[in-house]
């Protein structure tokens, strides 16, 4: 009896408090800059090396789950989002806890995120084998109009100057261009240092950019009190839940499908959903960007569905949906397992344990999430002299650490110099981070599409109305572009002169 | 925060500077590949670039017209205690490499939490500590990222301990 | 107080004064040419715990990616060579001075052990109009530049094994780049490309659930995880010259290290790649365990970087010629 696996890890007390302490590890690991999942599950690979398999996936599981949870944490209370995940979070979590409602913010996102992670566990409990075949047939130009449509998010990013937003945007993707180019091994804005052949790393950038930055410029009032946070609801009433209830199904399944697409992840996952929940919001309580809920609900519940998601390509056929993924496949390798598309069919049992394992770390999650708030919050209450050095230090090892190199370090500093001026001068930050994401997935597929049709558009734009995916997607594509633009809010005018 | 009608004190030097950047980035990726084809190494970097220096140029020409604002002075845009953290962690970044993790953060916090707090050197110091002693704990011990040791003998020390803890156990 | 601190530092240092007379005195730093989670790695963090255990010390891993290695191994290279740093790599280094890369490779340092071999093979899509290596040589050459290669860049596996198949038929194919076999394996299954070249124990699961076929196998004799697949050269015995060929893993230290330290280096490896539980973790992934070290290792090293640098240089994908470098041809 296969299915019987599932409860694998609720009845067996050892396993139980495996996940139970993964997903709390997991939460502060994901809440602190520089501190990633990744690092974590591959540090466990070594740790775990002489354990038996299922005490290694409990505490890996936990540590997932509870790390993409994690990263709304500090985006929530400090602006800095702990992990790449949680960008999209700070845009209108913090100003909620400008407002003194951290612990609701919290509370509520926890929920939420709680939410998605059931949703993104259902679909791969319940459609894995179909979900991931639908993730395979996305072809280059698929990937290509997908980031397309990303990168139309800074419309949604830019604040107070459209044109600011595109160069910040734009910024991002040179950034995300430098090193060797993985395709070629060409050399791009190397300058002929060895030691940019890796490239800029994406988190050491994130760190200066949110961290450093967001430091310096709260250092501008280092004698002013921080915001007293009142708690006095954490659990968000039912009614509120229940409000919000279709937005954060919405947003999960948007998270689902990204997680489950190998290449894209969270992250993106996250600021695509939080996009979909400012463009379906009519009447938000408060604008979007000053606080509000869906704004914080959406890349909360997007980036914990994608967990489930990236799991479906994983368990089924053994492709990584993203790099924590990976990581769990080589555990699994070391383990004397095949991960592969054959795992389901000779261990399915597997299938059923870390479904099983996923539910109960969502639990935790919400458990931890929900009553470790008061202390938790207490951190902003920190005189900003002793937590403003300690971020500043935390970041710089943060940047050492994700690839044990002090370029990178140098870089952080520089992008936090860069995005202190950038903030003060009204350009915003999300758009570079934005560009930096996506600027492989881009570059890479756009090169992939062009020379699969032989370097000729019009065999590509052939290729795109011609496959009903690709034709969906390039609608949205246009439609997303043209609402950006004036002809949009002219032809609204002339078509519906009556709305108010 | 930002009044997009008004100029900063130093808002048009910096997108000056943001001007030049775009350009010398553009010209580096026109030498990437040259315009060799689409799927070329250099057509996106040329793109991205490309998009940069119209928007920068955009961006000036605007910033330039903008009357200046008679409120803020350089002291709005950068307060001292800013230029001090970062003059501060540029020595930090400086002194790293040779000197090692342990004694660089140190100097760091400590003198940050001191100026910044206007307290005693002793609580300064110890709170410095603290802070210190958890992140080191955090990232060297559990997350074994080798930080530059410098003048600091860190490998040794933490083997000797190990083995003096293992020595004792036995 | 102060007195008894004192003693306590003092025994501290009396304690460690007898592991300072022995290698290894601390942990040893390992650093990885690869990503977490790819082959490189996983092999690593296998073979190392069963080393540690005979060398009695501790090996901290750490992935120092980018730049085909190259990062890493020039990390390695600016450190002493006291053996407390090793590079722990796959094959790419031996191809960096042709490929333009650097003038490094693996003769800047010395081989501890070289762990293990992959077999290359050659899978495509199941509904590509052809099923073995003489049926694709026709299709393709009736359909020039049709069929839709994977490859990952100058240099890795795909580029190298083509370079290979070129030197004996003429394929004029489309290649459409990744950046890792693993993305490219993903793509062949959803169709965006045809055939893709790829280590054995990449594409096993894959070709054993039926999802790809296998056209070739580059081998001279059938591997024990595809016994029913024959081998390249019993159509085209051409390939002899070339084979066997395959990326590899070794674990290696700075030129200059001590003797006693790469004995005992090597002897803590060799064991840990014997043991048991590694072998078949190993061998279950389509590679074959090699165990080479001191002067079986260094000619290995060399021989490998002749047969590969100039089957790509004579394919023209090469920068510079391996002569430059006296690397003799085979």
């Amino acid at each position: 009896m296969d299915f019987a696996h599932f409860f694998m890890s609720w009845i067996d007390l050892q396993l139980l408090s495996l996940v139970a302490i993964g997903t709390f590890a997991g939460i502060y690991v994901g809440a602190i800059p520089g501190l990633s999942v990744t690092m974590a599950v591959s540090i466990l690979i070594s740790f775990t090396f002489s354990w038996e398999m299922y005490d290694a996936l409990s505490l890996m599981i936990g540590i997932y789950m509870g790390g993409v949870y994690g990263g709304s944490r500090t985006a929530i209370l400090l602006n800095i989002p702990g992990a790449p995940s949680a960008i999209a979070t700070a845009m209108d979590g913090y100003p909620l806890a400008q407002k003194g409602l951290a612990g609701e913010a919290i509370g509520l996102s926890t929920t939420m995120s709680a939410v998605g992670g059931f949703v993104g566990i259902a679909v791969l409990g319940f459609a894995a084998p179909a979900v991931s075949e639908f993730a395979l047939t996305f072809q280059p130009r698929d990937y290509l109009l997908l980031a397309v449509l990303g990168i139309l998010l800074v419309g949604s990013l830019s604040g107070e100057s459209l044109v600011k937003g595109i160069f910040a945007g734009a910024l991002g993707l040179t950034i995300g261009c430098v090193g060797l180019d993985p395709l070629t091994a060409q050399e791009r804005f190397t300058f002929g240092q060895i030691e940019l052949w890796g490239g800029i790393s994406f988190i050491a950038v994130m760190i200066g950019l949110f961290g450093v930055s967001e430091a310096l410029q709260q250092l501008q009032h280092v004698d002013s009190e921080a915001v007293k946070q009142v708690i006095r609801r954490i659990v968000p009433q039912w009614s509120s839940v229940v409000k919000y209830l279709p937005i954060s199904m919405q947003s999960s399944l948007i998270g689902v499908i990204i997680g489950a697409l190998p290449g894209t992840g969270g992250d993106i996952a996250a600021l695509m959903s939080y996009d979909y929940a400012k463009r379906v919001t009519k009447n938000p309580e408060v604008p979007f960007g000053q606080g509000a809920k869906e704004g914080l609900i959406a890349p909360e519940a997007a980036n914990n569905a994608a967990v489930g998601g990236a799991f479906v390509p994983m368990l089924t056929l053994g492709i990584p949906g993203d790099a924590v993924t990976a990581i769990i496949i080589g555990a699994m390798f070391i383990h004397g397992l095949n991960p592969g598309p054959m795992l389901m069919i000779e261990r399915p049992e597997m299938f059923w344990f870390i479904l099983g394992a996923l539910v109960l770390a969502t639990i935790f999650m919400l458990i931890f999430g929900l009553t470790g708030i008061r202390l938790f919050v207490k951190i902003v209450e920190l005189p900003r002299a002793v937590l403003f050095p300690l971020i500043l230090l935390l970041s710089i090892v943060g940047a050492f650490a994700v690839n044990n190199s002090i370029i990178d370090v140098y870089f952080m500093l520089g992008f936090g110099v860069l995005g202190y001026f950038m903030k003060m001068y009204g350009y915003q930050i999300g758009p570079v981070i934005l560009g930096v994401i996506l600027s492989r997935l881009i570059d890479d597929n756009w090169r992939r599409a062009i020379i699969s049709d032989q370097e000729s558009l019009p065999r590509l734009f052939h290729g795109i109305f011609t496959s009903p995916l690709s034709a969906v997607l390039m609608i949205a594509v246009i439609l997303i572009f043209v609402s950006n633009t004036p002809l949009w809010s002219w032809g609204k005018r002339k078509l519906f002169p009556a709305q108010p | 925060m930002h009044d997009p009608s008004r100029r900063l004190p130093g808002e048009r030097l910096f997108s000056l500077l943001l001007v030049a950047l775009s350009l010398f980035l553009f010209y580096e990726a026109t030498k990437i590949s040259g315009f060799e084809g689409l799927s070329a190494p250099g057509s996106f970097p040329m793109f991205a670039t490309g998009s940069m220096v119209i928007t920068a140029v955009i961006v000036a020409l605007q910033t330039v017209r903008l009357p200046e604002s008679d409120e803020h002075g350089w002291r709005a845009i950068l307060p001292g205690f800013v230029i001090f953290m970062a003059v501060m962690m540029i020595f930090y970044a400086l002194a790293l490499k040779p000197v090692g993790f342990l004694p660089t953060s140190f100097v760091f916090l400590l003198i940050s939490t001191k100026v910044m707090m206007r307290s005693s050197l002793a609580k300064a110091a110890l709170i410095s500590a603290l802070s210190l002693a958890l992140v080191y704990v955090v990232f060297r011990l559990i997350f074994s990222v080798l930080m530059p040791e410098g003048i600091v003998p860190e490998r040794e020390i933490i083997a000797g301990m190990r083995s003096i803890l293992s020595g004792g156990g036995q | 107080m102060k007195s008894k601190l004192l003693g306590a530092v003092a025994a501290l240092m009396v304690a460690t004064a007898p592991a300072l007379a022995e290698y290894p005195e601390k942990d040893i730093q390992g650093i990885i040419q690869w990503g977490a989670g790819g082959s490189t790695d996983t092999v690593m963090r296998a073979v190392t715990p069963h080393a540690e255990e005979v060398l009695g010390g501790k090996v901290v891993m750490q992935n120092m990616t980018g730049g085909v290695g190259a990062i890493a191994t020039k990390y390695v290279g600016a450190q002493d060579a006291d053996g407390y740093t090793l590079l722990m790599g796959a094959e790419n280094p031996q191809l960096y001075k042709v490929m333009g890369l650097g003038d490094t490779d693996y003769s800047d340092f010395t081989p501890i052990n070289i762990i293990a071999r992959g077999v290359p093979l050659i899978v495509a899509n199941n509904d590509a109009p052809f099923n073995n290596f003489k049926e694709m040589v026709e299709y393709v050459q009736a359909h020039p530049k049709e069929v839709k290669f994977g490859s990952t860049g100058p240099g890795g596996l795909p580029s190298v094994v083509t370079a290979m198949l070129t030197s004996e038929v003429e394929l004029p194919v489309t290649f459409v780049p990744y950046d890792g076999d693993g993305p490219a394996l993903t793509a062949l299954q959803g169709g965006a490309i045809d055939v893709m070249p790829a280590v054995l124990g990449a594409a096993i699961e894959g070709v054993k659930a039926g999802r790809m076929k296998v056209i070739a196998l580059v081998d001279v004799a059938a591997n024990p995880a595809l016994p029913d697949v024959a081998p390249i050269t019993v159509d085209y015995p051409g390939y002899e010259k070339y084979l066997p060929w395959g990326p590899f893993f070794g674990i290696f230290v700075k030129n200059g290290t001590p003797d006693d330290v790469v004995q005992k280096l090597s002897a803590a490896y060799g064991e840990g790649v014997k043991n048991a539980e590694f072998v078949s973790l190993i061998e279950g992934r389509g590679f074959t365990v090699l165990n080479l070290s001191g002067d079986e290792a260094r000619s290995f090293l060399n021989k490998w970087q002749s047969v590969t640098s100039w089957l790509v240089f004579d394919a023209g994908i090469a920068k510079a010629s391996p002569e430059e470098f006296g690397i003799p041809r085979p």
